[in-house]
C-alpha cells in the first residue's frame, strides 16, 4: 500500500517537473520573442528603480513575491526579472469612461511606492486622458495614431463603466464628442487584448448598482467582448502587473474564472485566507464598533464583513507594499471585486441576514416570521371552524363517487 | 362501528427516508439560524474553541445527508412501482378534484373527493414545492460549500455548479436564497403537521401513525 502511494507521488513529480520543463522552455523562447518584436524601451528599469532609491536586494525579493504570488516555481523568478525589464515595451492605450480616475490614482500615487508601482510607471502609455498633457483635438490625433502604429499589438486597458442607455449618450468624450460606447468598440476592436482595470470596467460597480438611470454596464456585458476584468474598488497593482508579466513570459492571458478574473489573483476567498479567522471559527465576534472584540482583532462578520461571499488574494497580498489591507485596519470586507456588489453585499455593515427588502424591519426573517404568524393564525381558525361545524356530525366524511 | 381493515400505505425505506429528512430539517434549521446569527460558547483562548467551525461542520454533513436522502427517494419515486411515484405528484392535474379538495379543507362541502391517486390534489402541490425547495436549498448549500475547498467532492460539485452562482449574483445572492428557502422549509412544516393531524382526527385512518407502522385503516366497504 505505502509503496503504491509512494510510487503514485514519485510519478506526479515527474509529471509536474516535465511540464514546469515545458513551461521553462515556453517562457524563455517567448521572452526571446517580446526581445525581437516589442519597440525599444525608453529607460531601462534597472536606472528607474535605482533613481527611485529601490536596491537590488528589494527587486529581488520583490521578484520572489509576484512569482509566488503568480503560483509559478522559484525557477521563473530570473525570467518574471526579465519580463518586468520588457514591461515598459508594451504600448498601452488607456481609457477612462464613467468612473472616479481611483484606479489610476491608486496606482500611481502611492506614498510608498514598490516596485509594482514604479513598474507601472514605466508603462508605454501611448494615450492616458489623466496623465497626458496634449488636450482637444490633439488628443484625439493621438489616440489616432497610437490606433494606427500599434495596431493589433498594443494592450487596451479600460477604467469605467459605459452607460449604454439613451445610446451611449450619457457619456461623451474628447473633441470631437463621441460617445464612451463608439470610442471602446473602436479601439477594443484593434487591441490585441482588453484588459479592464477595477470594478467599474469590470461589472459597471456604483454606476451600475440600482436603479441603474443610465444603464451602466461592465465593457465585456456592454460590447459583448471578452475582457480579462481585475476588479477591485481599486484593485491591488500586483493583480495587474502579475496578469501584463504573465502575457510577457507566456504569450497569453493567464487562466481566468468564468467572470473573466485571473484565477491566481481571484480563486481564493478572502475568508479562507484572513488573517481573522481563527476567531470566526472560534465565534469570537465584533460586535459594535470599538468594543473590546475590535480591539483584539476579533472577526468582522456580525459588523457586516463579506469576506465569506468574495473571491479576491486581498489578505494574502496586502495593499501599499504589503502594510495593510480593509480587513487588517479593522473594517470588513465589502465585497468590491464581485458584480454588483453595492446591491448583493447591502447593507456593507451589518450580515446578509440583516438585509432589508422595500426598508423598514422587512429582512428574510422577519417576512419569514410574518408569513409563519399568518399560518400559525390560519391553522388555528381552521381548527376551531373545524371543531365547531364537525361537532355532531357523521363521523367520517363520505367520499363522493365522481369521475 | 364501521368495520376497519389494515392496508400497507408507506414502505419500510419511505417511512426512512421521512424521519431521517425530519431529524436532518430540524438540526439544519437549528444549525442555519445559529451560522446566520453566531455566538460564542464559553470563555478561553481563541485556539481552545472552534463552536462555530463545529456547528458549520455540523450544518454541513447533514446537508449532504439530506441530498443523498433526496438523491435516495428520487429512485424510489422514479425507479420503482410502488406508492407515492413521481405520478401521484400529478394528483392536482384534475381541477374539478383539485376545486373540491378545496372545499372540503375549507369545511365548504363535507365530501372528500375520492382520490385516484396517492396524494390529494393539495397534497400533491405541497410535496412539489417541498421537492422545488428541497432541490433550491441542497443547490445553493453545495455551492456555499464548495467554495470552501479546492479539491474534493464538494468542490467539484461548487465548480459544476459555477455557473448558477453566477446567475443568482454570487456567493452573498446564494446565500440569501438558501436563507429565504430556509424559511419555506418552517412553513412547509407546520401546515404538513397540523394537517397530518387535522387528516388523522377527521378521516380516522391513523394517517400519523401510519408513517411509523406503515399502515393505515380504511373503512371496509
Amino acid at each position: 500500500m505505502n509503496r503504491d502511494f509512494e510510487k503514485r507521488d514519485r510519478d506526479l513529480e515527474e509529471r509536474i517537473t516535465q511540464d514546469y520543463q515545458r513551461m521553462v522552455k515556453e517562457c524563455d523562447l517567448h521572452l526571446e520573442k517580446m526581445d525581437h518584436d516589442l519597440p525599444p524601451l525608453i529607460e531601462p528599469l534597472a536606472e528607474q528603480l535605482e533613481s527611485a532609491g529601490i536596491s537590488r536586494r528589494s527587486f529581488i525579493k520583490w521578484s520572489a513575491v509576484t512569482t509566488a504570488a503568480l503560483m509559478l516555481p522559484p525557477i521563473f523568478k530570473t525570467r518574471l526579472a526579465r519580463a518586468a525589464e520588457q514591461f515598459g515595451r508594451v504600448p498601452i492605450v488607456w481609457l477612462h469612461f464613467a468612473e472616479c480616475t481611483g484606479c489610476s490614482e491608486a496606482f500611481l500615487r502611492t506614498s510608498y511606492p514598490n516596485v509594482d508601482n514604479l513598474i507601472l510607471e514605466t508603462l508605454s502609455l501611448e494615450y492616458h486622458e489623466t496623465l497626458m498633457a496634449a488636450a482637444g483635438y490633439q488628443a484625439e490625433e493621438n489616440l489616432e495614431r497610437a490606433l494606427h502604429d500599434f495596431a493589433g499589438k498594443f494592450i487596451c486597458v479600460i477604467e469605467g463603466a459605459l452607460p449604454t442607455g439613451m445610446d451611449g449618450k450619457y457619456l461623451t468624450l474628447g473633441a470631437k464628442g463621441r460617445t464612451g460606447m463608439e470610442l471602446a468598440r473602436e479601439v477594443t476592436s484593434k487591441a490585441a487584448a482588453v484588459i479592464c482595470i477595477g470594478s467599474c470596467s469590470s461589472f459597471g460597480n456604483v454606476q451600475a448598482a440600482k436603479p441603474n438611470p443610465t444603464d451602466a454596464k461592465g465593457i465585456s456585458d456592454a460590447l459583448g467582448i471578452k475582457t480579462v476584468n481585475i476588479p477591485g474598488c481599486p484593485p491591488n497593482p500586483i493583480n495587474f502587473v502579475g496578469t501584463i508579466l504573465h502575457y510577457l513570459m507566456f504569450g497569453a492571458l493567464p487562466p481566468l474564472d468564468s467572470l473573466g478574473r485571473p484565477i491566481w489573483a481571484y480563486g481564493k476567498r478572502i475568508h479562507d485566507c484572513c488573517e481573522r479567522r481563527p476567531h470566526y471559527d472560534a465565534g469570537e465576534f465584533v460586535e459594535e464598533w470599538g468594543d473590546s472584540g475590535a480591539k483584539m482583532g476579533w472577526c468582522l462578520y456580525k459588523v457586516g464583513c463579506k469576506g465569506p461571499y468574495t473571491y479576491a488574494n486581498c489578505a494574502k497580498v496586502r495593499f501599499n507594499d504589503g502594510i495593510s489591507w480593509p480587513i487588517m485596519a479593522g473594517h470588513g470586507c465589502i465585497g468590491c471585486v464581485e458584480p454588483d456588489f453595492w446591491d448583493t453585499m447591502a447593507p456593507l455593515e451589518k450580515p446578509i441576514a440583516e438585509k432589508t427588502f422595500g426598508g423598514g424591519e422587512k429582512t428574510v426573517d422577519n417576512i419569514g416570521k410574518a408569513l409563519a404568524g399568518v399560518t400559525a393564525a390560519g391553522i388555528a381558525v381552521h381548527g376551531v371552524v373545524s371543531f365547531v361545524k364537525r361537532q355532531g356530525q357523521d363521523d367520517i366524511p363520505k367520499t363522493q363517487d365522481e369521475g | 362501528m364501521p368495520n376497519f381493515r389494515m392496508k400497507k400505505e408507506w414502505w419500510l425505506s419511505i417511512r426512512l427516508i421521512h424521519w431521517s429528512m425530519v431529524s436532518s430539517v430540524f438540526i439544519l434549521l437549528a444549525s442555519g439560524f445559529y451560522i446566520a446569527y453566531p455566538i460564542s460558547f464559553g470563555a478561553g483562548a481563541t485556539a481552545d474553541k472552534f463552536c462555530v467551525g463545529n456547528i458549520r461542520t455540523l450544518h454541513t454533513f447533514f446537508g449532504v445527508f439530506l441530498t443523498f436522502l433526496m438523491l435516495w427517494r428520487a429512485y424510489l419515486g422514479i425507479f420503482t412501482k410502488f406508492h407515492a411515484t413521481w405520478i401521484d405528484l400529478l394528483s392536482w392535474t384534475n381541477i374539478h378534484k383539485l376545486i373540491n379538495q378545496v372545499k372540503f379543507y375549507l369545511l365548504i362541502s363535507n365530501k372528500k373527493p375520492k382520490h385516484v391517486y396517492q396524494y390529494a390534489p393539495l397534497q400533491a402541490l405541497a410535496y412539489s414545492g417541498l421537492i422545488l425547495l428541497q432541490f433550491m436549498i441542497i443547490m445553493t448549500g453545495l455551492i456555499m460549500v464548495g467554495a470552501n475547498y479546492h479539491a474534493g467532492l464538494s468542490a467539484f460539485a461548487g465548480n459544476l455548479l459555477k455557473p448558477l452562482e453566477i446567475a443568482m449574483g454570487g456567493l452573498a445572492g446564494v446565500r440569501l436564497i438558501h436563507h429565504i428557502v430556509s424559511w419555506g422549509f418552517i412553513i412547509f412544516i407546520m401546515a404538513h403537521v397540523y394537517m397530518a393531524i387535522w387528516t388523522d382526527i377527521v378521516y380516522k385512518e391513523g394517517t400519523i401513525s401510519s408513517m411509523i407502522s406503515g399502515r393505515v385503516f380504511r373503512k371496509a366497504d
